[in-house]
């Protein structure tokens, strides 16, 4: 039976995220001309966060935390069936999987809150930077700067792990993250309607747009 | 006329450095100093290149004077040992690779000294300057400096 498993919100979400991690990744690297694009896609990584947090409590069963964050006793256990190469099936994400959704959420939500902070003494300015002390700014900045290779090495495992499931394990995971079906014979999860994601999202927008325009001080 | 007055002490502070040898944490204090007033005068431009303030020929021109003099400075003051003395981030490859640290100061300089006419041309050979004079900024900040 083919079943709904990735709603469409969890699916954009994915994609727009990876695009922008990417860009923004990128974008610091080459710097100065790029910087404001580099500031905006942090804007953006942050209301999708946002809204990913959200929709984690309040979404589809598939996207809900409570759903996939298992303890580390079945993390292990799952590792184990995966290193035999049989791992059992879990519709959504599996133990592991659901472990890798978290870290990659702490640390992305990490790097854009500390970029709302930081200050590169050139150029750029994160908008809550004049907020806070230099002292906080000076700590917020190496933290961004840090962290960006931990959001990297998270991203190497993640991309690792499918490639390891699409090869050796002849498991397709790309394809119900870009169609959202997957062939099971288990029950299909409730997923909620779209409409509520978009008003989630939109909210979400808004937190952001008051955290980075008109929270802070004008210049 | 006020910035052959800046370039004028500048000039007798760097020849003062080269007379007589500063202490490291002086040296340290000095050319700090330098690089906070170049990054204050360096947002009146680069706000002006991002739209957040409104192009003024005038302002943009001081400060790019300020910018451009004071980007002499801070070479002066990085003496052998200056990295272990104070509150400094820079790290000891200034030393170990000097000559690619100079050439890198070289081009800073080079792009800051064409700040003051590009703000007194107009708004977008401004901000072509800006830019370039950032990433300049930006070579040595990324090798050279602590994190």
């Amino acid at each position: 039976m083919r079943v709904r498993v990735w709603d469409l919100p969890v699916r954009l979400f994915h994609w727009t995220l990876a695009v922008l991690a990417v860009f923004s990744f990128v974008t610091g690297k080459i710097g100065h001309g790029w910087m404001a694009w580099h500031v905006k896609s942090g804007y953006a990584i942050l209301a999708l966060l946002t809204f990913r947090l959200a929709w984690g409590v309040v979404g589809s069963d598939t996207a809900r935390f409570t759903r996939f964050v298992k303890g580390i006793g079945s993390a292990r256990d799952y590792a184990r069936t995966l290193l035999a190469r049989s791992p059992a099936p879990f519709l959504g994400h599996n133990p592991l999987g659901g472990w890798m959704v978290v870290l990659l959420l702490a640390a992305l939500l990490l790097q854009a809150a500390t970029g709302l902070f930081a200050d590169d003494d050139i150029s750029t300015q994160g908008p809550l930077a004049a907020m806070v002390s230099e002292a906080a700014v000076r700590q917020l900045t190496r933290i961004h700067a840090y962290n960006e290779w931990v959001v990297v090495a998270l991203v190497v495992v993640h991309v690792a792990a499918i490639v390891f499931y699409q090869g050796p394990l002849r498991r397709n995971l790309i394809g119900p993250m870009v169609h959202g079906s997957v062939e099971t014979a288990a029950p299909a999860p409730r997923l909620a309607p779209t409409w509520f994601a978009a008003v989630l999202f939109g909210l979400s927008c808004a937190a952001v747009y008051y955290l980075v325009a008109i929270l802070p001080p004008s210049p | 006329m006020k910035a052959f007055a800046i370039a004028a002490c500048l000039i007798a502070t760097t020849a003062l450095a080269q007379e007589r040898a500063l202490k490291p944490e002086s040296q340290v204090k000095l050319r700090k100093s330098a690089y906070a007033l170049m990054n204050y005068n360096f947002a009146t431009l680069d706000a002006m290149a991002e739209g957040k303030r409104p192009y003024d020929k005038e302002a943009a021109g001081k400060a790019a004077d300020w910018v451009a003099n004071l980007s002499e400075v801070p070479r002066h003051f990085f003496g052998e040992g200056t990295d272990k003395v104070g509150e400094t981030r820079a790290r000891p490859e200034i030393w170990q690779k000097r000559a690619d640290f100079d050439a890198k100061m070289d081009t800073m300089v080079s792009e800051a000294k064409k700040l003051p006419h590009a703000a007194r041309t107009d708004l977008a050979t401004l901000k072509k300057a800006v830019e370039a004079t950032g990433d300049a900024c930006g070579a040595c900040h990324d090798d050279y400096r602590r994190k």
